[in-house]
């Protein structure tokens, strides 16, 4: 019986190990079949990232389907503090464009009062119309640049500050609507200068909500450099990452920081240096609210870029140019 | 005693196949886990999106090798979706530079205000970069991410004997295929869609997505800051129909439009399989006529806003920002995505 059975188990063995061996050549031969082109490893490892890569947005969509509630839900909260966001415009060809896409932005983010001020003696149709079509809350204010401190053609744009009149006028009439308005509720806020053609995600602003005193964050493309950043340690700010003159008391853009509406308002005075040399416009304005290690840093302690210093190129003219001189230019009445 | 050898003997040869068996099974498996996810946000798309991956080689011709691979992931959202309304097929072709993530946030911003929206967002790259995907799936917009990279010679070379391909083209091209492999051309009328060609540093006024959502076959209106004008614009005639072209740049193209100024209805890209932007020896600012003219006529072109007097895109264009300070090493930390 027992060798029997050795022989029995013999066979089946072999039995096994042929027919295990055949499916092995046809899976073999079935994955081969797959793709004829030159990169015959990558097909799994690309099947296998994909499948990892799916679970884990699959896990993602589950933990964030709750949060992403429509925005009611934050406005039905009182207490929750109006973003003040003062932006300089002028009148250039691509202001409509820049206005209309910033415009775009601030639609998506709660509980913000847009405080627009042109560079004009007075205001433009154009802007006039557009904040009234925006759909935002907004406030509409307009300044002029006296002359000698007015960028001239063919100047760089860092020559002169740009807009120290116009965020001081955003903050002048913050400050006289808040003291006709008396009452701790009314002081909840926070004040952001955000320029009209820079690029802000939405997050940026739930970061800079909860401002206490002054809070920072690293802003992209700006100093000659990818990003600056303050450098957080500790949970405060003890320098500042940046390629341009590190010195500077704020060596930071006017992106990069927020400051609370109760500290504006305590200070009447604080307010932007339009004769500041290069670069310390930001600091001009700072340097009387707020000491380095007051800052609050934001972004997950500076370490994310939610905001970046993008210029839009001015557009050739030159065939308008040539055709108004023929007195065909484009008609005026469209406007641009 | 022989019995239990019996059993060990079997039990030894079943439990290898049982094992090959539910592995078989797990691979065969994994293609319904894409379709899982539908059921999950009840959309009504159905398995048609749920692509495996696919890698095929398509060769324009024996000189220029293009790999092309393809991942589709089509996410319904609760953006708000209607199902009478046309979806807007807006394609963009992007690359990387240092300017990317900020061009398609703000894009972004813009698109999650039009409902029905379809982003298909097309690499200019050999893989998908994670900077993309993670940036698609954080906006929660109803999104398709494609990639093919432009092969090197054709970027570089600019010498008018064989000009290069104009930038974005083949990423369109992948574009339009998807949309005809996606969508059937007899389903088109319970699957209205506009097919829509959206740079990602122009800006577009929300009025624009209402304007086209209307076409029938191409509609056309003005586009601004365009052949160093105020802005280029179809001409129309009191008939409402498009006659010539408001341009100074070559005004006699077939169609002296922008790649901004045009959308398409999906039922003719579908009816006309064989139209796409040509690749190569196409002179600048012919582009779009060669789409165009395998498409419509002239006096098929439906004109929007207003009869075209009014401007609602702007072909904006962003600075290349100067890294001086990065200097030879990279001054910033380079983890740090902007």
């Amino acid at each position: 019986m027992a060798t029997r059975m050795k022989l029995k188990l013999k066979t089946v063995f072999v039995l096994y190990f042929m027919v295990s061996l055949m499916g092995l050549i046809y899976a073999l031969m079935q994955l081969g079949q797959r793709c004829d082109c030159a990169e015959h490893d990558m097909p799994k490892d690309r099947t296998i990232s994909r499948l990892r890569g799916e679970l884990h947005r699959l896990q993602e969509q589950m933990r964030k389907a709750e949060p992403t509630k429509p925005p009611q839900k934050l406005a039905v909260k009182p207490a929750q503090p109006t973003i003040y966001v003062i932006t300089p415009t002028y009148t250039r060809f691509v202001q409509k464009a820049e206005l209309t896409r910033l415009a775009q932005t601030f639609l998506h983010v709660p509980q913000l009062h847009w405080i627009l001020v042109e560079d004009s003696p007075h205001k433009t149709p154009l802007v006039s119309g557009f904040l009234a079509s925006s759909g935002l809350a907004y406030t509409h204010l307009h300044t002029p640049t006296p002359r000698d401190r007015k960028l001239q053609e063919g100047d760089p744009s860092w020559l002169k500050p740009r807009g120290a009149e116009q965020r001081n006028e955003g903050l002048r009439w913050l400050r006289e609507d808040r003291r006709g308005q008396p009452g701790a509720d009314t002081q909840l806020g926070v004040v952001y200068f955000a320029d009209d053609d820079n690029t802000y995600s939405l997050q940026l602003f739930e970061e800079m909500r909860g401002t206490q005193r002054v809070s920072v964050w690293p802003v992209g493309l700006v100093g000659g450099m990818r990003y600056e950043r303050p450098v957080v340690e500790g949970g405060k700010v003890v320098r500042f990452h940046t390629g341009w003159r590190p010195s500077r008391p704020f060596p930071l853009d006017m992106a990069g920081f927020a400051v609370s509406l109760k500290l504006v308002i305590a200070n009447q005075d604080a307010c932007f240096d339009g004769d500041a040399p290069m670069g310390f416009l930001e600091s001009s304005f700072l340097q009387g609210l707020v000491t380095m290690d007051e800052l609050e840093p934001k972004a997950e302690n500076c370490t994310k870029v939610l905001v970046w210093h993008t210029r839009t190129e001015k557009p050739k003219m030159k065939r308008e140019e040539a055709l108004q001189k023929q007195g065909l230019g484009s008609d005026t009445a469209v406007e641009v | 005693m022989p019995k239990r050898r019996d059993i060990l003997a079997i039990v030894l040869i079943v439990l290898p196949w049982t094992l090959l068996i539910t592995v078989w099974h797990q691979s065969a498996i994994t293609p319904l886990l894409a379709a899982r996810k539908y059921d999950r946000h009840e959309s009504r798309r159905d398995s048609r999106n749920t692509f495996t991956l696919k890698e095929s080689c398509t060769s324009e011709n024996s000189k220029d090798i293009v790999e092309v691979v393809r991942t589709e992931y089509v996410y319904s959202r609760q953006l708000p979706w209607s199902d009478v309304l046309p979806t807007l097929h807006v394609v963009t072709p992007t690359y990387s530079r240092p300017v990317q993530k900020a061009e398609l946030t703000r894009l972004a911003n813009t698109f999650l205000h039009v409902p029905n929206l379809h982003w298909i967002l097309v690499e200019d790259s050999q893989r998908q970069t994670p900077l993309v995907t993670r940036l698609l799936q954080e906006t929660g917009l109803n999104y398709t991410h494609l990639n093919v990279e432009t092969p090197r010679n054709y970027k570089l070379r600019g010498d008018m004997r064989d000009p290069r391909i104009p930038r974005g083209t083949m990423q369109r091209n992948l574009a339009l295929r998807w949309l005809r492999e996606t969508f059937s051309p007899n389903n088109s009328n319970s699957q209205p869609g506009i097919v829509y060609f959206a740079d990602d540093d122009n800006t577009y006024s929300l009025d624009l997505f209402e304007e086209m959502r209307s076409t029938r076959k191409v509609s056309v209106w003005p586009v601004a800051f365009v052949g160093g004008l105020r802005y280029e614009s179809p001409k129309v005639n009191t008939l409402g129909k498009v006659y010539g072209w408001k341009t100074v740049f070559d005004p006699n193209r077939p169609f002296a439009i922008d790649m901004a100024g045009f959308a398409v209805n999906l039922r003719l890209i579908l009816f006309k399989p064989q139209a796409y932007f040509k690749l190569r020896g196409v002179k600048g600012g012919y582009q779009e006529s060669s789409l165009l003219r395998e498409l419509v006529t002239l006096s098929d072109l439906e004109p929007k806003a207003a009869n075209c007097t009014k401007v609602l895109v702007w072909h904006t264009r962003t600075e290349k920002p100067v890294l001086v300070n990065e200097g030879k090493k990279g001054f910033t930390d380079s983890n740090v995505e902007i």
